[in-house]
């Protein structure tokens, strides 16, 4: 029993203390962004590394999503044979949850990891210590650039990926269950709404800011060489997808 | 693995002055290299499912170390996929609640399609991503640390095949816990789902549990959905773990590798299987 409690007690404490290790860092880079204290340059390459390197990725991933909502709502459709509602279903899946989630879990492999990795990697070979000593803030050089890229860049990832799905929506539709383009499109345009699009992009905002704060703490958290940073790059992906999903949650909740 | 290494290394510098042809030149090495990129990790992902499947049938099988890799794949797993499932849940019958009030004014039909489209899509697939995100990502780092600290070159100095020692265990666990684990998400998923369409939208979960759509055909494509996941991601995971080189830096770049090409291949796989389930099973 008492092992049970020193187990919970263990693991509350630090959960806590990880969160409470982002609030701090997220202060610190909201100061580093309002007094406009970030690297400039810095901030351009990582705005191109981690929004151009994973453009193929999201693109991908998008064009899968968008087939597989249609063939799943292609099965429902064809029962009632109401073939006009296709482009509704799949868009509503698509804009509102599937798409902002699958882009955001492959944003936070690609990015979010590789954001770990990195910044793991300069903390144990010491080059976070070596900027320091040349007077240089590992807060402005390293992670305000990278919060700002991350965050903006997996907004803008989303806007191409969801016309990137309803693209790879209309071709499943045309290929699959023979239903022309110009229905699909007309079905969208007729029933979703410019909400149904607005209330996935918040949904994307929110967790390209997620993924930031959590791939950036676990990055410049690690300890413990090699091993240490696989360590950390895991604990990186698994606290970034659990965040997505609470995330969504809470915003489909206050959303509606 | 040395010509990758170089060719890897290479792709990040510029080219010399001498080897800069003109826009042509440039234009169809644009279009080759990711192509060359992508033969080549499908290549060798698909050697080592060759050598794991050998392996597995025609070696000795550590079992010991198999029961080890599943409690750390399964039992360390189930929270994980409890919280992030439960969520899941309740998010679609959130959202699908609201818009069948919307547009069809009856709720009676949402339980019997949700759990349908659990068992068809959501279930094996999200719980296939949620395994390469957390059990992937440790599979890779586990390997590329052995392998850059020269673990893995010890064993096959003392005549251990690194494949048939470290990769076979982890491909059983993982196989097996991928479709035990997709079974929990199922029951936790429609069980979250039912306690929200009680609370928010009144629906009886008597009125809710509703088997009545579904056929074999859920079974069968749940079945292999979570088979096909569960071949994939580990065999994917020791894949980026092996080719690890380098130092700390390697490790970070295998277990980003493993993550992003076990997630895009579930969701290829994903598409490839419901286009089959379509065309085959539900026309």
């Amino acid at each position: 029993m008492s092992r049970l409690l020193a187990a919970i007690g263990a693991r509350a404490l630090s959960a806590s203390t990880e969160l409470g290790g982002m609030v701090i860092m997220l202060l610190h880079i909201f100061r580093g962004i309002f007094t406009w204290q970030m690297d400039v340059m810095e901030t351009w390459r990582n705005l191109y590394k981690v929004g151009v390197k994973s453009f193929p990725i999201v693109v991908v991933t998008a064009l899968l999503v968008g087939a597989i909502m249609v063939i799943q709502t292609g099965a429902l459709v064809a029962q009632y044979d109401a073939y006009g509602l296709l482009g509704w279903g799949a868009g509503f899946a698509t804009l509102r949850e599937v798409g902002p989630i699958m882009i955001g879990l492959m944003f936070s492999g690609r990015v979010g990891a590789n954001n770990t990795a990195e910044l793991g990697t300069m903390k144990v070979t010491e080059q976070v210590d070596a900027l320091r000593a040349l007077a240089i803030d590992p807060m402005t050089y390293l992670l305000v650039p990278r919060f700002v890229s991350i965050v903006l860049m997996m907004f803008l990832l989303t806007i191409v990926g969801d016309l990137t799905a309803l693209l790879g929506g209309a071709l499943t539709a045309q290929l699959l269950l023979g239903v022309e383009p110009l229905l699909f499109f007309w079905s969208i345009d007729e029933y979703l709404l410019t909400e149904d699009l607005f209330n996935g992009l918040y949904k994307a905002f929110t967790f390209g800011f997620a993924i930031a704060v959590v791939s950036c703490h676990f990055g410049i958290t690690t300890s413990g060489g090699a091993v240490g940073v696989g360590r950390a790059v895991n604990a990186s992906v698994v606290a970034s997808a659990v965040s997505i999903f609470v995330l969504d949650y809470l915003l489909t909740y206050l959303l509606g | 693995m040395s010509e990758e290494q170089a060719t890897m290394q290479a792709g990040e510098l510029a080219p010399p002055a001498e080897l800069r042809t003109g826009f042509i030149h440039d234009v169809v090495g644009a279009l080759g290299e990711p192509v060359l990129h992508v033969y080549r990790e499908v290549r060798n992902i698909l050697g080592l499912m060759l050598l794991t499947f050998f392996y597995t049938v025609f070696r000795r099988i550590g079992w010991s170390a198999v029961f080890e890799q599943a409690f750390n794949v399964g039992n360390r797993s189930l929270f994980f996929i409890t919280v992030v499932l439960g969520f899941l849940g309740m998010i679609l019958i959130f959202q699908s609640g609201f818009q069948a009030q919307k547009i069809v004014g009856d709720l009676q039909m949402l339980g019997a399609l949700y759990v349908q489209m659990l068992f068809r899509e959501f279930a094996p697939t999200i719980t296939a991503l949620m395994l390469a995100t957390r059990v992937g990502t440790g599979i890779a780092a586990e390997i590329a640390s052995m392998v850059v600290t020269e673990q893995v070159d010890a064993l096959r100095m003392n005549n251990a095949d690194p494949v048939q020692y470290l990769v076979v265990p982890r491909f059983i666990a993982t196989l097996v816990m991928t479709v035990a684990l997709s079974c929990v998400s199922l029951v936790v998923a429609f069980t979250s789902g039912m306690m929200l369409g009680w609370g928010a939208f009144g629906i009886n979960p008597a009125t809710f549990y509703n088997t009545a759509l579904l056929e074999w055909g859920d079974l069968i494509i749940f079945l292999l959905k979570s088979t096909a996941y569960g071949i994939a991601v580990p065999i994917i995971a020791a894949e980026a773990g092996l080719s690890a080189f380098g130092g700390s830096e390697g490790v970070g770049w295998a277990t980003t590798k493993s993550v992003v090409n076990a997630s895009l291949a579930v969701t290829f796989l994903d598409f490839l299987l419901s286009g089959f389930g379509y065309v085959v099973l539900f026309s």
